[in-house]
């Protein structure tokens, strides 16, 4: 079964340069590999600054590495073929107040979506919108609705939406649970299982809390100043990690879990 | 099965309605915008409102005082001049002339001035910062030197003044616009809808001009409240509209010889561009508090 | 005595067409040398109570409480000078994001050494004072963990890591020596590396000094690793307190129970991937609080005594308000109320 998404060697240096006496700044990310199958969910996770938000940026496209390939069921997703670029992969934020213009209604940020890269008309653009915030769990009447009028899961909804309106491939998501009320949190990995089920799609995503990527994730890949530390299957990782540092993440994660259990224990 | 969210039945309003009833609330604004409709009639009604020719000049009747005076006579409500031309008609065309041109030529300047700054927004680089620091530098020149400058360059009438005022406005346009749009340019959802595969133009006209309404509007009668100053100081300056265009800043500076004797013929005129002017700012200042109490909620 | 007392706490804002109850009768203490969960998500109001203690409140908003006494003294009966000085000396707060709670166009060491109370200097010539100054400021670094403290200090705050700004902020709040410290969301979006640092150093300070903490999170994972005792907020209303170890193990209210039924952890039978267990619908907003219990419309217990705001009951220093707790069984309960 060819990967529905495989990194081949991606490097990209990104250079900021902090004033004119100073020397440019330059921070490489990579190289990087890894392959995802269809419907298995990937987790990266590391320190802040590890490079985790740059890689997401350069799996859709936002940015262009210097060297290496992104292979999209084998065949290269390039700059050039907007098509499969903004079709098969797509982007969702972490701060979804960020990620909705709050001038335009949630029905045209996903019509835009969809006349920029489908071929319907109007009437069938409607209905696809519609039955894509049924799915996200949000009502028809929120097609009319501004940004400020939702709530902060209801906002991450309509990023998921818009992610998922043209049926992608691969959805990457940038710490889509970190700002989510732990209420919300559940109802929205579950969205996402559910999704990933009926779709059959691949999921990349970043996130700092541990115990959603244990549960979640087929794969892990654990970063750190851009270099890729540690990467496996997150059963393996988790009950044997083999660096320095993944060990020391994964420890203070289960010193805390177990501080929880031991409370078990006392009583 | 979809749960119908009873809970959610509550008014919400878009955001240019928000700033609508924000704006309602305060009755002073009200006034002051019943008042701007009132000149926008007038602007466009002054040819069948007024009872008289403006220029047709009587010479039975000679500076008459309004009707409210002594020996003032209900034909000529405000009176006449030392031409005996009715001051009603002169005033109603004079605002026409006045609050018209204003508005005329804010439009122009704003579209002009968007236009530039929304060029220099989207593209980065150096050329684009040298022209935002030019504009900056002549903002800080009062409009009315500059525009005088220019009349005196390309000579006087109303066209020229309208130019030279157009001229002198495009700066703040571009200026707000450019800021504007490069905060926005930097805003996830651009990056979003770049990742979408929007083209620049498009990303402007469905993304961030939709945006931009309320400031462009606040920008407006700021600009309006300019235009209409300069344009009847350069009329009072005989720089401006000249015989037989009638102008309420000219009408000023030709009724000053005998203001001592037919103190209406000042005092008419200068009450109405008065008036225009503080009715802009009312509006303006209400309209500016309504988008920042917008913004906070 | 408890340090910090709060019993029936309501605060009422204006939404602008009417008063609303943000917070309806939140109790919760705080004993010395304990450290207090706050747990509650978004809207629950956690932060208008810190508001409330510290005398953050706009003035036309309406605050009424049985009882809101620090070590006795009832805070809302004092003037606000006399407020200031208990917020000065012997409450300090730290809140979620450090880089925004610090001025930004200063050093890290103008910043501490800025905030040091006179009353802490021996009198002296200025430049013994300072040198004072700057001892103490080193002493404050070194105890919160951050061991190269020259580096630190010439900084600005924008050049530093979070997690070194987090244990600075704690160290701002330590120069006045306060007896009770609120930590308002601080491991927020921290990895669990920094995570940890800053938990055992509160725990450590807690130990060390017997220094009160009250902190205010929806973390269950850092809650259940340092806090002695912990109180469940939901929509302005409490609706459970006590040990942490008797609410993990044995959750009373509906609410309780979902929230630790968020962190996957906390389940060891859970097949990956399946779904988590959550309450249905979503937090209300203030313009359409429920009447009575706030989780009514969500909750899976709900019957229609629950239009009724419950009472506070207490079983074995466990406090609940729910009328149909899960220790219950259902036919029970029901003979209850009749």
């Amino acid at each position: 079964m060819i990967p529905v998404l495989e990194v081949k060697n991606l490097v990209y240096t990104h250079r900021v340069k902090r004033s004119i006496f100073k020397p440019i700044d330059e921070f490489i990310l990579g190289p990087i590999n890894f392959a995802l199958n269809a419907g298995e969910t990937l987790a990266i996770t590391g320190h802040n600054s590890s490079g985790k938000t740059l890689l997401a940026k350069s799996l859709v496209g936002a940015i262009t590495p210097q060297q290496g390939s992104i292979l999209l069921e084998g065949k290269e997703a390039k700059q050039s073929d907007k098509k499969t670029r903004n079709h098969d992969i797509r982007l969702i934020l972490q701060h979804s107040k960020y990620s909705l213009n709050p001038a335009i209604t949630v029905g045209s940020i996903l019509n835009r979506t969809l006349r920029l890269n489908a071929e319907l008309n109007e009437k069938d653009r409607k209905t696809k919108i519609e039955q894509t915030l049924v799915k996200v769990g949000l009502l028809r009447e929120h097609y009319y609705f501004y940004r400020h009028m939702l709530s902060d899961g209801q906002q991450q909804r309509v990023s998921l939406a818009r992610a998922m309106i043209l049926d992608p491939k691969v959805i990457v998501a940038d710490e889509p649970f970190a700002a989510l009320d732990p209420s919300v949190r559940s109802q929205t990995v579950n969205l996402i299982l559910d999704i990933q089920q009926e779709l059959g799609m691949a999921f990349v995503f970043i996130s700092q809390n541990l115990g959603i990527v244990r549960h979640i994730s087929d794969k892990v890949m654990i970063m750190d100043k851009g270099k890729v530390i540690e990467a496996g299957s997150s059963q393996a990782v988790f009950n044997d990690p083999q660096h320095e540092l993944t060990k020391k993440l994964i420890d203070s994660h289960f010193s805390l879990v177990n501080k929880h259990f031991e409370h078990f224990e006392q009583f | 099965m979809t749960q119908f969210n009873l809970y959610e039945e509550e008014f919400h309003p878009s955001p240019l309605m928000h700033i609508w009833l924000e704006f309602k609330r305060s009755h002073f604004a009200l006034i002051g915008f019943a008042i701007l409709l009132l000149f926008c009639a007038i602007a466009i009604l002054a040819p069948l409102l007024a009872p008289y020719d403006p220029n047709v000049q009587n010479t039975n009747a000679i500076l008459l005082p309004p009707a409210w005076e002594g020996n003032g006579s209900i034909a000529h409500i405000f009176g006449t001049d030392t031409l005996g031309r009715d001051v009603f008609s002169r005033t109603l065309y004079g605002c026409r002339v006045t609050f018209g041109s204003s508005v005329f030529l804010v439009l122009i300047a704003s579209t002009i001035g968007v236009a530039l700054g929304t060029l220099a927004g989207m593209k980065k680089g150096i050329k684009s910062s040298v022209l935002n620091h030019l504009l900056d530098s002549l903002m800080a020149i009062p409009t009315l030197l500059v525009a005088i400058i220019i009349v005196a360059i390309i000579g006087t009438g109303l066209w020229n003044s309208m130019w030279a005022i157009i001229l002198v406005l495009i700066p703040q346009f571009v200026h707000q616009t450019r800021t504007f749009v490069r905060e926005e340019m930097k805003k996830d959802y651009i990056l979003l809808d770049k990742l979408d595969g929007a083209s620049s133009p498009r990303i402007f006209w469905s993304s961030i001009l939709p945006g931009m309404f309320e400031l462009l509007a606040v920008q407006s009668t700021l600009a309006l409240s300019v235009a209409i100053i300069d344009i009847s100081a350069l009329g009072f300056l005989n720089l401006g509209a000249q015989s037989p265009v009638v102008e309420l800043g000219a009408s000023l500076s030709q009724s000053l010889e005998v203001a001592y004797t037919a103190p209406w013929l000042v005092a008419l005129p200068g009450f109405f561009i008065f008036l225009m002017v503080l009715s802009i700012n009312i509006v303006g200042e209400r309209l500016r508090t309504a988008l920042r109490n917008r913004l906070i909620h | 005595m408890p340090l910090l007392d709060i019993k029936n706490l309501t605060v009422e804002i204006d939404t602008g067409s009417e008063f609303v109850k943000a917070l309806d009768k939140v109790s919760l203490t705080v004993e010395k040398g304990e450290i207090r969960a706050l747990v509650g998500e978004s809207g629950s109001g956690k932060s208008l109570i810190v508001s409330a203690v510290i005398g953050a409140v706009p003035d036309h908003w309406i605050i009424t409480a049985d009882r809101l006494t620090w070590k006795g003294q009832n805070l809302l009966a004092m003037s606000n000078e006399q407020r200031r000085i208990i917020m000065r000396r012997e409450i300090a707060v730290v809140f979620q994001d450090p880089t925004s709670s610090l001025d930004p166009s200063a050093t890290l060491r103008a910043q501490l050494e800025e905030s040091i109370p006179e009353e802490l200097l021996d009198k002296g010539m200025f430049w013994k004072r300072n040198k004072q100054r700057r001892e103490i400021a080193i002493g404050l670094m070194h105890k919160v963990g951050i061991k190269n403290h020259e580096a630190c200090m010439q900084r600005y705050p924008h050049e530093i890591a979070t997690d070194i700004a987090q244990k600075f902020m704690i160290a701002m709040a330590l120069v006045s020596e306060p007896e009770l410290l609120i930590a308002d969301d601080s491991t927020r979006s921290m990895e669990s590396t920094t995570k940890n640092q800053i938990l055992r150093l509160l725990s450590g300070l807690n130990e060390t000094k017997n220094l009160s903490i009250l902190f205010i999170s929806h973390d269950l994972l850092a809650i259940s690793s340092i806090a002695h005792t912990m109180t469940v907020l939901y929509c302005g209303q409490t609706v459970e307190s006590g040990k942490v170890q008797d609410l993990h193990n044995r959750p009373l209210h509906p609410y309780t129970k979902a929230l630790l039924d968020s962190a996957p952890s906390f389940q060891i039978n859970l097949p990956p991937k399946s779904h988590l267990v959550s309450l249905q619908g979503t937090i209300p907003t203030l313009k359409h609080l429920p009447i009575g219990c706030r989780l009514g419309p969500r909750c899976p217990n709900a019957r229609k005594e629950c239009v009724k705001v419950p009472e506070q009951r207490m079983l074995h220093h466990h406090s609940y308000s729910c009328h149909f707790p899960l220790h219950l069984p259902i036919d029970e309960q029901l003979e209850k109320d009749q």
